[in-house]
């Protein structure tokens, strides 16, 4: 059952994050959901399902571009790892945790996936609009999808 | 501690080798244009910049040709939307034109000489009563200047000039219940005063009980009447009424020769009437 919950769960992360980039973005800016739902996921998350939360969202991203694939699924998964071993030192239940975290990574991920565009497709990805803006977004966005996941979590045992 | 550490350690490994897979093994044709499918089913866009080949390799011409003309067609659409409102817009213009060219042509067989002006502002709480036009001193208008509207490709009174400002003027509407004109009753020429009610309706006063009036019979300004040139029509006789015991002339209602409601140019006719008669400058605004 649970299993069948973090599919739609997971369906409804992508599509959350797709139609928000259709329908509610400001000057062409959007909070990623997609890294805000592996990041929650990877703190709720034992370690196995917080990486492999992370590999599939960064596909589903992969899946909505056409620039190389792989590379967002790449770079959620270590995401989700470094955040996995960021909980064992920090409460990361915590607001506040989450907010650096969310902005810490958010440019970790950017300059991660640059790196990897540049040095797989020689394509330089990363709108400096973006860079700027997205992880204070992201950070906004975190702890609202970590209480929409932990509610779940406590009321389904999802994730 | 150790063994949740180890199972993280594995899950990175394995999924970290899949996605290194993913990026270093080129995706076949089939796979890349499900891909692209899926992408551009999300996202409806091709704008790949500068890389747009290196996004649509491997994917085949005839799929790339019906996403190209897919987004075609969504131009398309956009432009058509475009043309839509450029065409309302159009033939809004040309309409008004119409009523121009024809305006202008009645203009020229006019005996006055004036100029045309058009009407900027009405006051939703004032009617029937006055409005602006968008030429004032700095264009000749002069207060008690006659305004003229066109009815039906005939110039109908509509009133007189009350406030002259530099870029803009107010017109007194005959209907007005202030405003009143001297008229003369056709055919037979029998004078009358018609005095303006604050509705789209006109009153005619002081009517010898004797006079043959009767209902359609109508109305122009008279030569007796000083603020207004002589020949205008100002409506027609809709309602005569029966004398009161206690009076001895006659009311009738007059339909206005000229309908506020659907002016949009006035025709302001110079006067150049003696200031003596009218204490002209009192009106004046600077």
């Amino acid at each position: 059952m649970s299993f069948f919950l973090e599919i739609f769960l997971y369906l409804a992360a992508g599509t959350g994050y797709w139609w928000w980039t259709q329908n509610l973005t400001v000057f062409g800016l959007a909070p990623n959901l997609l890294f805000a739902a592996a990041l929650c996921a990877a703190i709720l998350a034992g370690p196995v399902k917080a990486v492999a939360w992370g590999f599939f969202l960064g596909l589903y991203a992969d899946m909505l571009g056409a620039n190389m694939f792989g590379g967002y699924a790449l770079t959620y998964s270590l995401m989700a790892y470094s955040v996995h071993t960021l909980k064992r030192h920090f409460d990361m239940a915590g607001l506040f945790p989450q907010l650096v975290a969310a902005l810490a990574l958010s440019w970790v991920s950017m300059f991660f996936y640059q790196g990897l565009s540049l040095a797989f497709a020689k394509i330089n990805p990363l709108g400096l609009k973006i860079f700027l803006v997205e992880p204070f977004l992201n950070a906004l966005a975190v702890p609202v999808v970590f209480q929409v996941f932990y509610g779940l979590k406590r009321r389904t045992g999802a994730l | 501690m150790s063994r949740e550490k180890d199972a993280a350690n594995y899950a990175l490994v394995f999924f970290a080798a899949l996605s290194v897979l993913l990026l270093l093994f080129p995706a076949s044709k089939f796979a890349h244009t499900a891909r692209i499918a899926v992408s551009y089913s999300l996202y409806p866009s091709m704008h790949y910049g500068a890389k747009y080949g290196h996004f649509i390799r491997n994917v085949p011409t005839n799929f790339v040709s019906l996403l190209e003309t897919d987004q075609e067609n969504r131009a398309l659409k956009g432009k058509v939307r475009d043309l839509e409102v450029k065409l309302r817009n159009a033939s809004a213009l040309v309409s008004e034109n119409e009523r121009l060219v024809s305006a202008l042509r009645l203009s020229r067989s006019l005996p006055w000489t004036g100029s045309w002006a058009r009407i900027v502002n009405k006051t939703p709480a004032d009617w029937y009563g006055s409005f602006f036009i968008d030429k004032g001193s700095d264009d000749g208008i002069a207060v008690n200047d006659t305004v003229l509207g066109m009815q039906d490709d005939r110039a109908g009174l509509a009133g007189r000039v009350l406030e002259v400002y530099p870029k803009f003027s107010k017109v007194l509407l005959l209907t007005n219940s202030a405003a009143s004109a001297v008229c003369a009753i056709s055919p037979g020429g029998l004078e009358a005063l018609v005095e303006g009610k604050g509705t789209w309706l006109l009153k005619m006063n002081y009517v010898p009980e004797e006079a043959s009036v009767e209902a359609g019979s109508e109305l122009l300004t008279s030569p007796g009447g000083l603020l207004f040139p002589a020949g205008i029509s100002v409506g027609k006789v809709t309602k005569v009424y029966p004398r009161e015991s206690f009076m001895n002339f006659i009311t009738a209602d007059v339909a206005p020769a000229v309908d506020v409601n659907t002016l949009k140019e006035v025709f302001v006719v110079r006067r150049n009437i003696p200031g003596d008669l009218t204490g002209r400058g009192q009106g004046e605004k600077k």
